[in-house]
């Protein structure tokens, strides 16, 4: 397998080296963007967004190099390949914070300008671009309150399920969450914790609603297809905003049992991504080193 | 007259284990009314109705690991087994095959982890613990890989039929996940308690050499209570399927050690031989209870889980603390002889 793999390497070494002579462009800038893995639609679209980015800036030679599943050795090997392949920007997403640092100093030490997308390692890199999973949570609890508010409804409480309490992102986003409703008449009941399991989420849901809820907050996937199911079948009025995008969700969106769900902006770090790669390659001083990408709120309208 | 009322309270106080149970029960009637004196909404018939629907999984689950911790021996593969039938039941139905027809590839998929289990315990002879924990990590990533590594599409239309069947629909006001939790405890009852295979597997679990000696097939009675296990296993993971509409790869995490829970709360030994499938109705209820009450209570999950422990080896405890009076006593009356 690795034998296979190392061959595999050369030859695209090879053929982005012919591709790159074909070209004959050596003023362009040569843009690496290493995700975790190369199979999830999440990745996909980070590739997506830096491609846009790209042929806007023209003079940019842009490849994506992932490894085939999320390992830090292959993730390693990677960054090295992208140095050896002689990439003058990095944009990465680390797989763990201190995994991958000693090839990122080697990287740096190559004269490579590094920056994060989606999630950042213990290194300095020029720039971080990232859904701040806290800002989200707010802003869920903000489309929450402004929907009870349209139907008339002051006061009340709200269910939470969430996953577990060590998942930082999910965390955040529950602290955001909260932090929306503080000043006002509603009441946030202890958060239940449901492993991400869907079935689990319903049934706690259930319970919630059997409380006389008046809102539902799912923090991640199965939490928020749980608490979609409960408003279906209890047929009640409960407002149900949840995380992230995928087909189940989409669906009890259009059906009317969540109102809406928080979705990711893989597009958007690939794409300032690679444009902060360029300033930076140019000599421009990149002075914010942090960028919250944001989410988009999907709605049963913007569908 | 007072015969009359004796003879059978007597021959229920001889039954092995009964103490336990009794106490279990009224301890499950005083924790139901405390949570309803707390909040009256707990006996709401919505909620009595949600309840029992979320305490029929664990029911299940408790019976398949009280047929195996009655042989002897433990199921850790239980929740793998659960995650594994939701992610592969859900993803053989997004790829457009027949509900049913999934059904029936995915208990297939299931029994024969319930299959390697037994053979692995009883023909290896490899420690039960090793050999299903072993196969619950496999079987874990068997629901990883059924989907790529992602949870399903949502299973469609197309399985509404399903979806009722295992969970959505009523029958006789009554929704059908407990009937069918019903309907598998009268029939596992109906095994442990009245056939020959029901016999075998309190005898290797009381005495595997005694049993062997006196013709029990330790391999095949091992291996159908490991079957039996997975067999239920994987219907709470089509059950999970029908309530979520989609498979989600961490389905059933931890449920192996619900199944322990409840069933040793109801009086099942850990060390074999003992114990009655009334008892992890029992020790099902008070587990859907203490989740169902304590959220009403507004407890944060920590206290849920502190409690749940307590409770656990509180059972535990007052099942060494019978067995070692019985055997004391047992020996004082042979000293006596």
């Amino acid at each position: 397998m690795k034998k296979l793999s190392m061959v595999l390497l050369v030859l695209l070494i090879a053929g982005s080296l012919f591709a790159q002579g074909a070209k004959e462009d050596s003023s362009a800038y040569k843009i690496y963007l290493i995700t975790m893995d190369q199979m999830d639609q999440h990745w996909v679209n980070v590739d997506k967004g830096a491609q846009k980015a790209a042929e806007e800036l023209g003079s940019v030679d842009y490849k994506w190099l992932a490894p085939d599943v999320k390992d830090d050795a292959k993730q390693i090997e990677s960054i090295n390949n992208a140095v050896a392949g002689g990439a003058e920007a990095i944009l990465l997403a680390a797989n763990g914070p201190n995994a991958v640092t000693a090839a990122l100093k080697e990287a740096e030490e190559a004269g490579v300008t590094i920056v994060y997308v989606d999630s950042a390692a213990n290194f300095p890199a020029v720039q971080t671009l990232a859904t701040d999973n806290t800002a989200a949570g707010t802003t869920a609890g903000e489309e929450m309150l402004e929907a009870l508010k349209a139907k008339g409804v002051n006061a009340g409480k709200i269910g939470v399920i969430s996953v577990n309490s060590a998942t930082a992102s999910t965390v955040a986003r529950e602290t955001g969450f909260r932090k929306a409703f503080e000043g006002t008449s509603f009441e946030i009941l202890e958060t239940q914790y449901c492993n991400g399991d869907a079935a689990v989420s319903k049934d706690m849901s259930a319970n919630f609603i059997t409380q006389g809820v008046v809102g539902l907050f799912g923090a991640n996937e199965g939490s928020t297809v749980g608490i979609g199911n409960a408003i279906a079948e209890a047929g009640t009025s409960v407002i149900g905003v949840g995380f992230d995008k995928s087909d189940m969700i989409l669906s009890l969106i259009k059906s009317g049992h969540i109102l809406a769900t928080m979705a990711q902006n893989p597009d958007v770090m690939g794409y300032e991504g690679v444009k902060t790669a360029y300033r930076a390659l140019s000599g421009e001083a990149i002075s914010q080193d942090y960028v919250d990408t944001g989410v988009s709120v999907l709605t049963k309208e913007n569908l | 007259m007072v015969t009359y009322i004796e003879k059978p309270f007597k021959r229920l106080m001889g039954i092995r284990g009964i103490g336990q149970v009794l106490t279990v029960t009224a301890g499950l009637v005083v924790l139901s009314v405390i949570f309803g004196i707390m909040n009256p909404i707990f006996f709401s018939s919505r909620n009595v109705a949600n309840l029992l629907r979320q305490i029929a999984p664990i029911l299940l689950i408790g019976i398949g690991q009280s047929y195996v911790l009655i042989t002897g021996n433990i199921d850790l593969s239980i929740g793998s087994v659960v995650g594994m039938s939701t992610m592969i039941s859900a993803t053989l139905m997004t790829k457009g095959v027949n509900p049913w027809l999934a059904v029936l590839l995915t208990i297939v998929a299931c029994l024969g982890v319930g299959l390697s289990n037994g053979l692995l315990v009883s023909f290896a002879k490899l420690p039960p613990f090793i050999a299903t924990l072993g196969t619950m990590t496999i079987a874990r990533g068997i629901a990883q890989i059924a989907n790529n590594n992602y949870n399903t599409d949502s299973i469609g239309e197309a399985a509404q039929g399903l979806r009722d069947f295992f969970y959505y629909g009523k029958t006789f006001g009554l929704y059908n996940t407990i009937w069918i939790a019903l309907v598998l405890w009268i029939i596992f009852n109906f095994i442990l308690t009245r056939t020959k295979t029901g016999r075998h597997i309190y005898a290797i679990g009381s005495n595997a050499e005694a049993a062997r000696l006196s013709g029990v097939n330790l391999v095949s009675t091992t291996t159908k209570a490991y079957l039996v296990s997975a067999f239920v296993s994987c219907v709470v993971g089509l059950i999970t399927t029908a309530t979520s509409g989609m498979g989600t790869m961490d389905a059933g995490n931890t449920y192996e050690l619900y199944a322990v829970a409840a069933s040793v709360i109801g009086g099942v030994s850990t060390l074999g031989g003992q114990g009655m499938l009334f008892g992890t109705v029992i020790g099902a209820s008070i587990w859907g209870v203490l989740q169902n009450g304590l959220q009403f209570a507004g407890a944060p999950v920590a206290i849920r889980n502190i409690v749940i422990g307590i409770i656990v080896v509180i059972s535990v405890l007052l099942d060494v603390i019978v067995r070692s009076g019985k055997s004391s006593r047992k020996k004082r009356t042979e000293a006596s002889v």
